[in-house]
This record gives structure tokens, C-alpha cells and sequence, in this order.
């Protein structure tokens, strides 16, 4: 379903971009028979994924992790409402709306969120990426198999280095939703898998599980003290990786340094496939941040001090990869 | 472990059963390590069966992604690394009751000793010769989420890190379109994990990187 009028969702301009854009892709890569196709299923994954209403109970495990959850997912006039939520395990749960995004601990009554991030939900599909993935990929279709009562295409998308994951994906046709995802590194073993196991589409869904029966009343709040509203900029940035690992190119750029503000810059690199994230800020001892190497789930992360700024850089690629791109971070003359 | 609870496992892999049923199975899988053994084997077994005509690994894609992988990576110049864990600490840190109850949402596993790599992925690479990137489908032992805790304490993550993480799957979401896929690992069990070294890697003044450029 791809709703109309707000400012979130899918223009119709937006969307015959996104058309020419696998349109053109599928012209640039027709020597290789199978590269258009996959491409056309990876952009249907990502309009699925983002604009279809949903509901559905997936096992995700990552290492000896195995745990059971919950993701409600609508898009209606007012945008995307979405909860994910822990079956088993701890009581987590996370909640993204027009409000933003709140991360919820019920198990200690806390609540993380981030109202500012209730943007750039459509995703950013473009010509360049999809070229840029060719050249550090192999991306391939196979066949068909039986996920969750319905019918899944497997996407293979291998690295053709150590800078990053690769995924298998497998995708209903024709919606492109996602039934399976699995992550590798470099070895035989994925590092995470997550797979459907009932899945609801469109009038199915039960909007009331949007909601819960458990109060939050005396709940503990804190919201992100990144800066809420930072500029999106065409400007150069003042700190830099000099050498970020091939393929990896700035797509966003944010800051905020007005002088009523602190230094606040966060830049977005992307191969086309895997995103990753660099903060810089002035470093302050009473915030806990450190430096070194530290690791969520698949999500590795790297820290480290230059002069008295925090540069962070984090993304769902190899330890190494965040590592090399942290440590050639470099400030930039004026 | 009985014959029932492996025909429901048979089941669950071929997308068979799903509702009640399905979140039973899960259930008992989360509980019972033979059953995930068994779940693990099934996997091969059928990888083994789907692939036995042209190997596991197979064919002109492996040859060219053993190809890839075998080229010598150039080490990246990195610079000197500005902080060594396992220094004498201690400043406090100045969390707020409400910061540190919340910040305990958060992971963060230090591994300090990459601190000390000499080189990017020099190790990595000489790995992957050995072993070309595969996928078969068999249950992960892959690496987990490690807590480290040095000097005994309990000191929670940072709170900052809980901000960049939720902005940083925000972004990530929307431009490679997983969509909440992003946001799973923060669900999980395990980002309730503690984080005291990288609070404890901060150094003296002395030991920070200085900016080149900085008088």
C-alpha cells in the first residue's frame, strides 16, 4: 500500500524515480542476465519492507541467541507505526512513529528515544548505488522455496572482499517481502539469520497490537542528547575518513554548530548495501563514552580521541572495516 | 527429544507450519539445545542434498570470489592508536541515576587487543584464502556479543552510544531498505550487555591522539 499525502511517503514523483532508476540499472548491467533482476527484487524488497502494512513472528539467532519476536508494521495517512517487540527474553521493545523512535525496557522500566529521526524513511535507491554495489558484490537470484506458508526467492549478495557482510535474502514474489535474511562474515557459518514464521499483509494486520496493555507509568526517560534537528549539508565536512575502505562513499552529510550549539557532525557512508554511521562531537568525561572496539549483535563499532573530539564510527560491516575508516578520520582545513 | 518434536522441526524449516503451532516449536527450540542440534543437522543434511550435484561452495561464482578474496589487501596507513586499555582509570563518571539505569539497555563488548593490530586484516585475509566465503544453511556458532568486564565493576554503556546506535539504525533502515531489520539487535536479549572499559580507555591528556594540525 503506498499512501498519499504526507510528507514521509512515496511521492509520485519520488516514485518514478525510483522506476527509471531500476530501469536504468537494468540497462547498465545487461550483459549479466541475472544482475538486473536481482536488482529489480532488492528494490522491491526495499519498498515492501517500507510501505506495506504488516504483521508477522520471527525467530532471529545470532550466535548461541535464539529468540522469538513480534514486528507490526503500518503505514497509514499519518505515516509508519511500527513495534518490535521481544517474545521471549527480556522485555524489549522498540517503537517507531511520527514521535520518533523509543527503545523500551520494560525489565527496567526505562525508555531510550529519539524524536528527531522521523524522516528519510523512503529509501534511498539511486542509480550510483546500485552501480557502486556491482562493483563490490555478486548479486544473484535463486530459486524458489517454501517460507511461512508462502513462497520465498533466494537473493544472494556476496562481498567481494573483507570490508563487508554479505546476506542471503529470501523474497516473497511478487511483494518482495522480506520472509528470511541471513548475514555472513567471511566464514561458513552466518553470523545472524532471522526467518519468518507467520506473516499477516494489509487488511490482516491487527492495528491494535500497535498498542500495549502494559502502562508505563513511572517509567524512566532519556532522551538522546544528540542535536534533534541537524542540517543536512552539501558542505564539505570538517572531519573526514581520508581512507574509507573502497566502494564506501558520503551519502549524507548532518551537522549542527551554530554558536549557540556544540560541534555536532554525523556523516553517512554507504557501498551501496551496508550503511555506516560516523559521529564526531566534542568529548565530554560526564557522558561514559569511551574508545576502542565495542560490538552489538552484528553492529560493530570503533571510538577513538583526536584532539579533544569523540569520532565514532559504526555499521553493520566487519570490526576492521569501522576500525580503518575510525582511524583515518582527520580534520579537515578550513 | 521425540519423534514429534523433530517431524515439527522438519516442518518449520519447509516453511510448513506457522501460527500457535509454529511459536510452540520455537519455543522448544529456544529451550533444548538437541533440538537446535538437531535443527543444525537438518540444515546440512538438506544443503548436502540441494548441492551434491555441483558442491557445496560451487562453481564460477566461488572461483571468482576465491579470486577476489585471494588478491593481497593494501593495509590501510593508520595512524598510532591514541588510547591502551588496562590503564590505571579511575575518573567517575558523572552518570545521572536515570542515565545509567537506561544506559544498561545498551551492549557495547570492547576487544582492546584490535587496538593493537599492527595492520588492517592482514590475519583475516590470510583466513579467507584458506576458506572462500560460503553459505550453507547451517545453524550459526558465529560470534556473539561479548561482555567484558576487567575490572570486575559494573559500570554501564555509555548513554551517548544508546543515541548513536538509535540514530544510527534509523539511517541505516531507511538507505539500505531492511527496514526494521536495523533496529532487531537491540531488541534482543543481549543488549542488556554492560560496557565498563570503554569508559575505563579514556586516558590522560597525555595519551590522546593529537590532531596533526593542532599547534
Amino acid at each position: 500500500m503506498i499512501p498519499a499525502k504526507t510528507k514521509e511517503r512515496i511521492s509520485s514523483r519520488q516514485f518514478h524515480c525510483l522506476l527509471f532508476f531500476v530501469g536504468f540499472s537494468i540497462q547498465l548491467f545487461a550483459d549479466d542476465s541475472d544482475f538486473p533482476e536481482a536488482v529489480k527484487h532488492l528494490n522491491q524488497m526495499s519498498l515492501a519492507m517500507s510501505q506495506m502494512t504488516y504483521q508477522g513472528t520471527f525467530v532471529y539467532v545470532q550466535g548461541s541467541l535464539v529468540e522469538t519476536m513480534r514486528i507490526t508494521h503500518v503505514v497509514d495517512e499519518n505515516g509508519i507505526h511500527e513495534r518490535l517487540v521481544a517474545q521471549t527474553g527480556r522485555q524489549r521493545e522498540l517503537r517507531r512513529d511520527a514521535e520518533g523512535v523509543r527503545w523500551i525496557a520494560r525489565d527496567q522500566q526505562a525508555v531510550v528515544s529519539d524524536p528527531s529521526v522521523n524522516r528519510g524513511f523512503f529509501p534511498v535507491v539511486t542509480s550510483d548505488a546500485i552501480e557502486n554495489a556491482a562493483d563490490f558484490y555478486t548479486i544473484s537470484l535463486g530459486g524458489l522455496e517454501p517460507l511461512a506458508g508462502r513462497l520465498g526467492r533466494k537473493l544472494s549478495i556476496i562481498p567481494l572482499d573483507k570490508y563487508r557482510y554479505g546476506y542471503s535474502l529470501w523474497l516473497e514474489e511478487p511483494s518482495g517481502f522480506l520472509l528470511k535474511w541471513e548475514l555472513f562474515q567471511d566464514s561458513a557459518r552466518p553470523l545472524a539469520r532471522l526467518m519468518f514464521t507467520d506473516i499477516r499483509i494489509g487488511n490482516e494486520v491487527d492495528r491494535s497490537e500497535l498498542l500495549s496493555n502494559d502502562s508505563m507509568d513511572g517509567f524512566q526517560t532519556q532522551a538522546s542528547d544528540l542535536p534533534q534537528k541537524p542540517t543536512i549539508t552539501q558542505s564539505k565536512p570538517r572531519w573526514i575518513p581520508e581512507k574509507p575502505p573502497p566502494g564506501f562513499r558520503l551519502t549524507s552529510h548532518r551537522r549542527e554548530d551554530s554558536q549557540s550549539a556544540v560541534m555536532f557532525q554525523h556523516l553517512v557512508y554507504s557501498d551501496g548495501i551496508a550503511t555506516v554511521s560516523v559521529y564526531v562531537e566534542p568529548f565530554s568525561e560526564t557522558d561514559g563514552s569511551g574508545t576502542g572496539a565495542s560490538s552489538l549483535g552484528t553492529t560493530n563499532a570503533h571510538s577513538r580521541l583526536l584532539d579533544d573530539y569523540l569520532i565514532t564510527v559504526m555499521g553493520d560491516v566487519p570490526a576492521a572495516t569501522v576500525r580503518e575508516m575510525a582511524m583515518s578520520v582527520t580534520k579537515q582545513s578550513p | 527429544m521425540n519423534k514429534d518434536s523433530k517431524e515439527h522441526i522438519s516442518q518449520l524449516m519447509d516453511g510448513e507450519i506457522g501460527g500457535d503451532t509454529g511459536r510452540f516449536v520455537l519455543r522448544q527450540l529456544e529451550a533444548s539445545g538437541e533440538l537446535r542440534d538437531t535443527w543444525a543437522r537438518y540444515h546440512l543434511i538438506r544443503d548436502c542434498m540441494r548441492y551434491q550435484d555441483r558442491g557445496l561452495a560451487g562453481g564460477e561464482l566461488s572461483d571468482r570470489v576465491r579470486s577476489s578474496i585471494d588478491q593481497p589487501a593494501t593495509p590501510a596507513e593508520i595512524g598510532s592508536t591514541g588510547t591502551r586499555v588496562g590503564a590505571r582509570w579511575l575518573r567517575p563518571v558523572a552518570g545521572l541515576a536515570i542515565a545509567a539505569s537506561v544506559a544498561l539497555m545498551a551492549v557495547v563488548a570492547v576487544t582492546p587487543n584490535l587496538e593493537n593490530d599492527s595492520g588492517f586484516g592482514t590475519e583475516q585475509i590470510s583466513a579467507a584464502s584458506a576458506q572462500p566465503f560460503a553459505s550453507p544453511n547451517i545453524l550459526s556458532g558465529g560470534p556473539e556479543t561479548r561482555p567484558v568486564n576487567l575490572n570486575g565493576g559494573a559500570k554501564p554503556a555509555s548513554p551517548k552510544m544508546n543515541s548513536y546506535l538509535l540514530r544510527h539504525y534509523q539511517v541505516a533502515g531507511s538507505s539500505a531498505g531492511n527496514g526494521f531489520i536495523s533496529f532487531v539487535p537491540i531488541v534482543t536479549s543481549k543488549s542488556a550487555m554492560q560496557n565498563d572499559e570503554a569508559a575505563e580507555s579514556i586516558q590522560s591528556q597525555s595519551e590522546i591522539e593529537s590532531d596533526p594540525d593542532r599547534p
